[in-house]
């Protein structure tokens, strides 16, 4: 169990960037960049571990109670 | 003084040691063991200080954490400290206290006036009053109010005290070293748990200290006492007294303060004052205990009115009468314990209990010993100002509504039960839902939230036996759960007297004709009345209720006032006290110092400081440094008498026309390699990069999702699949964990690595017109000229042995190069550049001059680029691909990042040329105009451009495409500035970039 | 409506106090209403006050899920201050500053505003810069500003760390002397006490549990205490936002967050001023009580949860130290957790939405406090005229999709970095 103060948070990770050279519509591309559900309850964040191996991990967490139900890694699916 | 209420035999102070101390200037003697509370009561001195509000006397109410009255100012070891609960200081040779709030005095207090205007200023009257005339407030009523708020006085000079952290992880925290404690840490630790034993208190033991019980054959203290001899000698078991676990955070932390050498008369060197425990622990057994509550009377708060726990405590701890005709008033059988421990040593107490006829062991035993008993009898008001003489009594009837004929007798202090409430804190601040047990009147925890499990007393339990019972097999079941240990521990023979139900009574009602105040918050000065008006006016929720009365808000945090007032708001409203619901307990439990929370990281230690390997080559040469970020950079080099502004200027007009050298080492690094690199940069810049050849660098801007530039800097290609990028000083960081982001979660199919080698190179810019014949000197074996080495080109090579890379990038606009040595290389290399330069009038540059050198030249930096900023604003659209995609381009589309006036930097000189134009400065059109005056933009950055000898700015200014030429103003009312400034091409200097590739 | 008064008090001494009126009354909802204000906060409250005041609409109830003021308008650290630079907050703050002056009076309430004066200090030239930058703003702007250097700093706030040992010396400062704090609760129960006095239905412990729309128009609300037919609908709900968000199926340009603040145990006065740390994020005032009022960072990440966590309030207090360094000395008292609603760039939104009838208010960040005033102001105004007005015309929730962001710090998106 390593400290919160290593961690870095990264915001919401179901928020999936556009594909690259493609036509974004201006709804799209504002829910990217800009529109957040942000509920409470179970969410699925970012977090880096900036101050130890630098890699990104997907944790779901409630934002309610700041329990932690899982973590997965970079590239891992999501349950 | 001779302590004239101190027992001969009782206690566990050492009569061995006695210790003088002065409190309000007068000299006193205690004993070692004592708390300053004990050693004053021992002394008779019960007036310590003064309300909150009504400067009324106070004294002492409790033993400890719960103290509300007795706060007061400490001197130890040259400092002093505010907010001292007496209670809880030890005492030690020399100490030093005064009372708090009060003047001239505590025995005559000019604020006590406030105790006659009462009726005047009832809970809120501030928010109903003190409106006219307007100015009035601010000037005259609330400087008053603020003289007379506050307790004690904080030094505003510099801590000395020393304060550090420990960070543990633990099988089971056990706080609280009363029955439940020791029971449980006792099976945990028997069973292979790794155990942390906290007690706030200097002794351990808890309740077993002060109740007449019999563990196993031995007395509770016997028993505590063996208990805690083994624990200590267990290496799996940590055993902290004076340490406090106030909060219980996410995922099982808890942290816990030590207090290390508040009971010493100064802190020993190399120690701290206090220590700061962050503990992770897998389990958490909260053994908190109960705190005893008041019953409300009249005038409940007058010195000597104190709780009957804490009189007992006095006894048995410290030896020490709080009385010598005492009063007992109780609800339940805890009174008696205090009655009959006043017998045993020669006190004949009064009691009074509420209960009509109530039967138990414990009464039994009074009356055997001759203790005077009233039954259905209550104090309606203590007598006295500044220390009770009297009680008035009387006759309640079976409803608790009607009182009998007033009685008054003497009597020198008046203990108080009115049963006992769990110390639930933990548990609720754990995210644990409490709920009211109506048996007990009090709340105590629900369903567990985290791994807390709550024992004993704080769980609402009060009988011994059932308290070690569930705290052994608690203990046990949560210990065998992590070590797969079952080590069965017999249980002892417990001796405890059964106790009778309590009387569900905590108020008692004002005689007819009578105002005495009834005290709810002691230390805030809150009454019965405050509550009732509260609620006559609307404010119903029990946060308003406390909001509107200050109720709990005071430093003891309400530990003996909440549930009083809950009941109050309850009987009022007619509604149940679960209904009515508490307010939310929020960590710290007790107050907890700052310093402590801090830790190691003051004064210079703050935050990192971080310094290039030529550090100490630019200390020693004069340079005065800047902070970057948390970076120390040398600003100038101080020759002489040398102003800041005539070293900058002296070192970039050398740039020009000689050679300077500065050290970029700052700069952040990364190291980028893979296959797939040239597609990551051709990503994340919003120039094209696939096409770069190896041993070329290029300039590249970077950009949020949101079009706003991120950072700019050169990406070099070192070999077929290895690039090196430079990122700002400021940005590296983030750029780091930018590209880490798109790596690892968005692209994870481009086939790159990307690492910080900040620290790995050292860097140096060598710039001006000699650079190149430098350079040469420094490598004598490669081809410098314009066609070895071109603009943007790259180089490895040996610099007298010290491996080098050479790149001909510049920030100055000046012919230049940027050499890079691994770090231990780079102070030697900074010294071969300084020697070989020397020909050629070197001279080390500052950030300063590095300014303005890049400002006459229009280069960007920080200021433009201020995250507020797309590429056009800087002239930096033409690195901006129309063909590929990249990080932030959608964005670029929008509309007012397009619009045609959109903002754009520009160059701007004074009319007259000489004067200068600050920073931060904006332009408008007209000077004169009303405000608000609408601003055209705003001055970036300054220099004196030492090509042009007058003063230059660059400035974002909207439409700036169309302002060339343009006659405006800029205005800085902060230093009362109207210059007339032409509006100028941003390339000051060498406009076509001829310099760079010369 | 009784007035308060020194008058008043006197007369109600004699009478023990027994017969002070409800500040406010406790109504039963209504089944029908002109306008429905969704949250009792400070923002709420001030809306329906103006209201009915300005535009006189008093067929009007607040509907607050628990107890009125108990949100951040009772949670935060007091600080009232119009030092923006950008003109759509400037303009706005100082509008608002101009209500705080007479708001006692205004609302018969002691409301205890100070201006005391905010400092921010600057730890560089780079920065003392940025601050002149914005202090000019602030003057071009109307808003009273100084720049202080080293000295005068020195000279107002002398227990500040001027000492040898310190890791980032004070250059200077920007002031705002007109700037200063107010009593947070009463604020609330002000605002409540005048909108009851005018015909408001101050409805408590009554939740929002859906809405009825028809044609792309507000029909109605639904409530814990039953549905509600109403013309207009102003949501209000900081933090909540994106949760009643979710009920009409939009999703904002907020994320919720965040924020610790908490008080030392009193001390006499020590401290006259606000200020504000400038090599981190730290502010302090002391309050009237005597209680040293301190804030700084989010917690920074997703929260609904009033609880944080100590490892940011030590890093907060940190820096408070780094500033002030003899607050080592006091001890932490209080501590709480109040949730914030995060707009991505910083400035709030005060608008019309896609839907007929329904009004937005949110993206307060931790500035709602000192907004109170203005935000209800122009949140009445926008609600009664069915247009925004010229102060809250920046604040529009389509300034995201056109570009035309308001971002004073300039950080992005990224709102749980402060």
């Amino acid at each position: 169990m390593r400290s919160q103060n290593e961690f870095s948070y990264g915001g919401d990770a179901s928020v999936k960037r556009p594909e690259l050279n493609q036509e974004i519509s201006d709804q799209d591309w504002d829910n990217f960049v800009y529109n957040r559900k942000s509920l409470r309850g179970k969410h699925l964040e970012l977090w880096q571990h900036i101050s130890g191996c630098r890699q990104w991990i997907k944790v779901e967490r409630d934002t309610g109670t700041h329990e932690i139900f899982n973590t997965y890694k970079a590239d891992e699916a999501s349950s | 003084m001779s302590q004239n209420f101190r027992l001969e035999n009782v206690g566990f102070i050492n009569r061995d040691k006695k210790l003088s101390f002065k409190f309000n200037g007068k000299k006193y003697f205690g004993y070692e063991g004592d708390t300053l509370a004990s050693a004053l009561l021992a002394n008779g001195v019960h007036l310590v200080g003064r309300s909150f509000k009504y400067h009324r006397p106070r004294g002492f109410f409790g033993a400890g954490v719960d103290e509300p009255y007795a706060v007061v100012q400490l001197y130890r070891n040259n400092e002093t400290e505010p907010n001292v609960k007496a209670t809880e200081q030890e005492l030690f040779e020399g100490l030093e206290a005064k009372s708090v709030n009060c003047w001239p005095s505590v025995n005559f207090d000019i604020g006590a006036i406030n105790n006659f205007l009462k009726i005047f200023l009832p809970a809120g009257f501030y928010y109903k009053t003190f409106m006219w005339p307007k100015s009035f407030w601010y000037r005259i009523y609330e400087p008053f109010i603020r003289k007379a708020a506050g307790l004690g006085v904080v030094s505003t000079k510099h801590d000395k005290e020393r304060y550090e952290h420990k960070y543990e992880y633990c099988d089971l925290l056990i706080a609280g070293s009363g029955p439940s404690g020791l029971a449980s840490a006792y099976a945990a630790a028997k069973n292979g748990a790794s155990v942390i034993l906290a007690e706030d208190k200097p002794r351990f033991g808890g309740t077993l200290l002060t109740s007449d019980v019999n563990i196993g054959n031995q007395s509770g203290e016997d028993w505590a006492n063996s208990i805690i001899s083994e624990l200590k000698e267990m290496p799996n078991v940590t055993v902290k007294n004076r340490s406090q676990v106030f909060g219980y955070y996410d995922h099982n932390m808890l942290v816990m303060s030590e207090k290390v050498s508040d009971h010493l008369p100064k802190t020993k060197k190399y120690h701290p004052k206090q220590r700061l425990w962050y503990i992770r622990a897998k389990e958490v057994l909260i053994s908190s205990g109960s705190i005893e509550r008041p019953i409300v009377f009249g005038n409940n708060d007058t010195p000597g009115v104190m709780l009957s726990s804490a009189a007992k405590e006095y006894l048995k701890v410290y030896g020490v009468l709080v009385g010598k005709n005492p009063l007992v008033f109780t609800n339940n059988d805890s009174g008696y314990e205090t009655a009959i421990e006043f017998k045993k040593n020669g006190i004949n107490a009064i009691v009074l209990d509420s209960r009509v006829n109530p039967q138990s062991e414990i009464i039994d035993e009074a009356i055997n010993l001759g203790i005077k008993i009233k039954f259905s009898y209550v104090v309606v008001a203590a007598q006295g100002y500044k220390k009770v003489n009297s009680a008035d009594i009387s006759k309640i009837s079976d409803d608790k509504k009607q009182l009998g004929t007033i009685e008054n007798i003497k009597c020198d202090c008046i203990c108080v039960s009115g049963f006992w409430t769990p110390t639930i804190h933990l548990a609720s601040q754990s995210g644990n839902k409490t709920q009211f047990k109506e048996e007990i009147d009090a709340f105590v925890p629900g369903v567990t939230k985290q791994n807390e499990t709550t024992l004993g007393a704080a769980n609402g339990v009060f009988t011994l036996e059932e308290t070690l019972k569930s705290s052994f097999s608690a203990g046990q079941d949560l210990s065998k759960k992590i070590t797969n240990n079952d080590n069965k521990i017999s249980f002892p023979n417990v001796v405890e007297k059964k106790s009778s139900q309590h009387d569900k009574f905590w108020c008692v009602p004002l005689p007819k004709g009578k105002s005495y105040k009834r005290f709810l918050d002691f230390q805030n000065d809150v009454a019965v009345s405050d509550i009732e008006i509260a609620l006559k006016e609307g404010y119903r929720s029990i946060e308003h209720v406390k909001r509107y009365t200050t109720l709990g808000m005071a430093t003891d945090q309400g530990k003996t006032s909440n549930l009083n007032g809950l009941q109050l708001v309850s009987d009022i409203e007619n509604k149940v006290v679960p209904s009515v619901g508490h307010t939310t307990f929020r960590p710290p439990y007790t107050p907890i110092s700052i310093g402590a929370i801090v830790g190691r990281e003051v004064g210079k230690h703050s935050k990192p400081t971080r310094k290039s390997p030529m550090h100490s080559w630019h200390e020693k040469h004069n340079a005065v440094f800047v902070d970057a970020g948390v970076w120390l950079r040398p600003r100038y080099y101080k020759n002489g008498n040398e102003t800041l502004f005539e070293a900058s200027k002296r070192e970039a007009k050398n740039v020009r026309t000689n050679v300077g050298v500065c050290d970029v080492t700052t700069l952040g690094k990364i190291d980028i390699k893979g296959p797939d690199a040239a597609e990551l940069l051709n990503r994340v810049y919003t120039n094209a990069w696939l096409k770069l050849p190896v041993g070329k660098a290029r300039y590249g801007v970077m950009l949020r999702e949101d079009g706003i530039v991120m950072d700019d800097g050169t990406t070099t290609r070192i070999s077929e699949n290895h690039y090196h990028m430079t990122t700002t000083t400021a940005q590296a960081a983030n750029v780091l964990s930018h590209l880490e982001y798109y790596l690892q979660l968005v692209w994870p199919e481009l086939n790159v690595n990307v690492v910080s080698t900040t620290e790995q190179w050292a860097g140096a810019a060598i710039a001006g017109p000699k650079s190149r014949k430098l350079l040469q000197k420094l490598f004598p074996d490669i081809d410098v000229s314009n066609e070895g080495l071109p603009f943007m080109g790259y180089m490895k090579s040996d610099l007298f042995g010290a491996k080098a890379r050479i790149f001909r990038i510049s920030f100055s606009g000046e012919l230049a190069y940027e050499i890079n040595v691994e770090s231990d290389n780079g102070n030697f290399m900074w010294e071969k550049i300084i020697e070989m330069g020397e020909e050629f009038k070197i001279q080390p540059y500052g950030t300063e001059a590095l300014s303005t050198l890049r400002i006459e030249m229009g280069h960007v930096a920080g200021s433009e680029l201020d995250g507020r900023t797309i590429p056009y604003d800087t002239s930096l659209e033409g690195l901006v691909s129309k063909k590929k995609d990249f990080i932030g381009k959608r964005s670029l589309e929008r509309k007012a990042f397009t619009a045609n006036d959109r903002q754009k930097i520009v160059g701007v000189v004074p009319l007259d040329k000489k004067t200068s134009i600050p920073e931060g400065s904006h332009l408008v059109k007209d000077a004169q105009a009303q405000l608000p005056n609408k601003k055209l933009g705003h001055i970036s950055a300054s220099c004196w451009s030492v090509e042009h000898d007058n003063p230059f700015s660059l400035a974002i200014l909207k439409d700036g495409k169309n302002m060339i030429g343009e006659k405006l103003f800029v205005m800085s009312p902060l230093k009362n500035k109207i210059i007339p400034v032409e509006i100028v091409s941003s390339h000051y200097v060498d406009p076509k970039g001829e310099r760079v590739r010369s | 409506m009784q007035n308060y008064s020194i008058f008043n008090l006197i007369k109600n001494a004699f009478t023990n106090h027994q017969n002070w009126d409800l500040a406010w009354k406790d109504p039963t909802p209504k089944k029908e209403y002109d306008v429905v204000i969704i949250g009792g906060g400070g923002h709420g409250l001030a809306t329906a006050y103006y209201l009915a005041k300005e535009h006189n609409i008093t067929n009007v109830a607040i509907i607050e899920k628990g107890w009125i003021g108990g949100g951040n308008v009772g949670r935060n650290t007091t600080i009232i201050r119009s030092n923006y630079m950008h003109d759509e907050n400037a303009l706005f703050s100082e509008f608002g500053m101009n209500l705080w002056r007479k708001m006692s009076q205004d609302l018969n309430y002691n409301v205890m505003f100070s201006p005391r004066g905010i400092i921010n200090l600057a730890h560089s030239d780079a920065q003392m810069n940025a601050y002149a930058r914005r202090g000019n703003s602030m003057r071009l702007n109307g808003i009273d500003a100084v720049l202080l250097n080293r000295e005068q700093v020195k000279e107002i706030i002398p227990m500040a760390d001027f000492s040898e040992n310190v890791r980032f010396p004070i250059f200077g400062g920007l002031m705002q002397p007109s700037a200063g704090t107010a009593r947070h609760d009463a604020v609330a129960w002000g605002y409540a006490r005048q909108a009851d006095s005018m015909g408001v239905d101050i409805i408590q412990n009554c939740e929002v549990t859906g809405f009825d729309l028809s044609a792309g128009k507000i029909k109605g609300i639904r409530t814990s205490r039953g549905d509600i037919k109403v013309k207009k609908v102003g949501l209000c709900v900081a933090g909540s936002t994106n949760i009643l968000a979710e009920k009409l199926n939009m999703t904002l340009p907020i994320e919720t967050h965040l924020l610790q603040a908490c008080v030392s145990e009193p001390v006499k006065p020590v401290l006259d001023r606000v200020v504000t740390f400038g090599a981190g994020h730290f502010y302090i005032s002391q309050s009237d009580k005597g209680e040293m009022v301190m804030g700084g960072d989010l917690d920074g990440y997703n929260s609904y949860a009033q609880r944080g966590n100590l490892p940011t309030l030590q890093h907060v207090l940190t820096e408070g130290i780094a500033m002030m360094p003899f607050l080592s000395k006091l001890k932490m008292l209080r501590t709480w957790g109040g949730i914030m609603d995060m707009s991505m760039d910083g400035s709030p939104i005060i608008d019309k939405t896609h839907i007929d009838g329904l009004y937005l208010n949110c993206g307060w960040c931790y500035g709602g406090f000192k907004a109170t005033p203005a935000s209800g102001w122009t949140f009445a105004h926008t609600i009664a005229q069915d247009r925004v007005h010229e102060l809250n015309a920046g604040f529009s929730l389509n300034r995201f999709s056109t570009g035309h962001l308001i971002d004073e710090k300039g950080l992005g998106t990224k709102t749980w970095i402060s």
